[in-house]
């Protein structure tokens, strides 16, 4: 379970985050909604341990990311596009994760056939179209056969296909018993996706809760989603 | 233990890295060959009095080796931060910030030691080849681990400033200057003595032989004092490292 709680993160004088409250349960898919810059990413940052928060805490099982001597094994996660370094090949970049983490190479194969990757082979990273990359920054998350997945903006740049195939792995995950926190500005990915919503506008969250609620009494989640943060809501 | 695992990662990042291979490349073919250029002059006019032994000749060519050095500790750290960020894969997979740094380092010593274990039999043998005198054994290896304990040095005061920067550019440009073309501290020691405690005039005795410039400290003391500044830089680092976001 992830449980972020009065999380509030400044730059400078500017608040990015204002005391963000929420938890993502396993065995459900909990989708972070938000327009852009609202604070998904920064939460996100926080809770894999890469920022530091001003206040709050961020938990992953109770325990904070950075405690974690094998995070990759608990937690996979997927922060915008291929997270590689473009002049590694798919199979090189993912053998190094596997190794830091004391991951079998075996899983290598195994996640890049799951993900559709497997014929690049001597491929370069810097030649794979935005789909691939995000392929493989979802291959790393897979690796390490993690319970929990976090994924920002999981549907940027993949087509159609790839989209099905995405929301396809993401509610497989969670009828197995998985977590999964996954952001989006994409109001329709969501709808088709989420079990649990948390929407986000200018660093606070303005609403929490089952889909279906969040939800009563508007004609669609856009119209929800509009209503809720006060944004563009051109009717 | 984790650190094993963790520095077998980052090696595997490094020996698959171009910008790698470019600095050991650097360090290799360029010591060899202003090696062979010196070593060719001087068995062109045995006699004369360019007359160099080939020790020397091959010494003479070392400060290339601290570019490639330069470029290893540098790319070893700025090839976290390229467009595409692995960075937040790399703290992802090891959120110690401690340890990642400490797994480069280690990678940045073991890496420059493979170079110059390569590059230095092989730049003293093509200077023996060409001019034919013989080299004194005992005096080749100390002069060799004096100047790969250089290499390294400056390998990892490079990854150091670079921590710091993120970007590769500024450290290779001012560092890249520094060892090859125009040395600060040897401009800063003409006119204060300073100078000499700066890392690299500190060291330089490292190579051993006969020194262009005089006075400063000695061998050992100046190889602690550019120790030292290494040991600092990067405390500093690791202290930046650990409190900066990713």
């Amino acid at each position: 379970m992830i449980s972020i709680d009065g999380l509030t993160k400044r730059h400078g004088g500017r608040t990015v985050l204002s005391n963000v409250t929420f938890r993502a349960e396993p065995g459900r898919v909990t989708a972070f909604l938000g327009p852009n810059a609202a604070g998904k990413s920064s939460t996100l940052r926080i809770l894999l341990g890469l920022d530091r928060p001003t206040a709050g805490t961020a938990l992953v099982g109770g325990r904070p990311y950075r405690s974690f001597r094998e995070p990759l094994r608990t937690v996979g996660s997927m922060l915008g596009g291929s997270g590689a370094h473009r002049s590694h090949t798919a199979r090189g970049h993912l053998r190094w994760v596997a190794r830091s983490n004391g991951i079998p190479d075996r899983r290598v194969s195994e996640v890049l056939e799951r993900v559709g990757l497997a014929d690049t082979g001597r491929t370069r990273i810097g030649r794979f179209s935005l789909g691939m990359q995000q392929r493989l920054g979802l291959a790393t998350a897979l690796l390490g056969e993690p319970a929990v997945l976090v994924l920002d903006e999981p549907a940027n740049g993949l087509d159609p296909e790839g989209v099905r195939w995405m929301r396809g792995l993401v509610r497989d995950h969670a009828a197995a018993g998985g977590t999964v926190l996954l952001s989006s500005h994409l109001m329709s990915e969501v709808a088709e996706v989420a079990d649990d919503l948390v929407v986000i506008a200018a660093g606070r969250v303005v609403a929490g809760g089952p889909l279906t609620r969040i939800t009563a009494g508007y004609a669609t989640l856009e119209d929800a989603f509009f209503a809720l943060t006060g944004t563009g809501g051109v009717r | 233990m984790i650190l094993p695992r963790v520095v077998s990662a980052e090696w595997r990042k490094t020996v698959t890295l171009p910008a790698s291979w470019t600095g050991a490349a650097v360090a290799l073919l360029g010591s060899l060959l202003i090696t062979m250029l010196n070593a060719y002059a001087v068995h062109a006019d045995p006699g004369g009095r360019a007359f160099v032994a080939p020790l020397e000749i091959a010494f003479t060519a070392m400060p290339l080796g601290t570019v490639g050095a330069t470029v290893i500790g540098v790319s070893v750290f700025s090839s976290e931060y390229t467009n595409d960020r692995r960075i937040t894969t790399s703290l992802a997979a090891v959120p110690g910030r401690v340890l990642t740094l400490a797994a480069k380092a280690i990678v940045v010593v073991l890496f420059i030691a493979v170079v110059a274990a390569v590059t230095m039999p092989l730049t003293i043998g093509a200077a023996r080849l060409v001019i034919g005198e013989t080299v004194s054994v005992p005096e080749a290896v100390a002069r060799c681990l004096g100047a790969t304990l250089f290499w390294i040095l400056s390998g990892l005061i490079a990854l150091a400033i670079t921590v710091f920067t993120r970007s590769g550019v500024v450290p290779l440009v001012v560092l890249i200057v520094n060892s090859s073309l125009v040395s600060f501290s040897l401009l800063l020691s003409k006119i204060s003595s300073l100078g000499f405690w700066l890392p690299d005039m500190a060291g330089r005795r490292l190579f051993g032989g006969v020194q262009a410039t005089e006075g400063g400290l000695g061998t050992v003391p100046g190889a602690l004092v550019m120790a030292a500044w290494t040991v600092l830089l990067l405390a500093a680092a690791t202290a930046v490292f650990n409190r900066r976001d990713a």
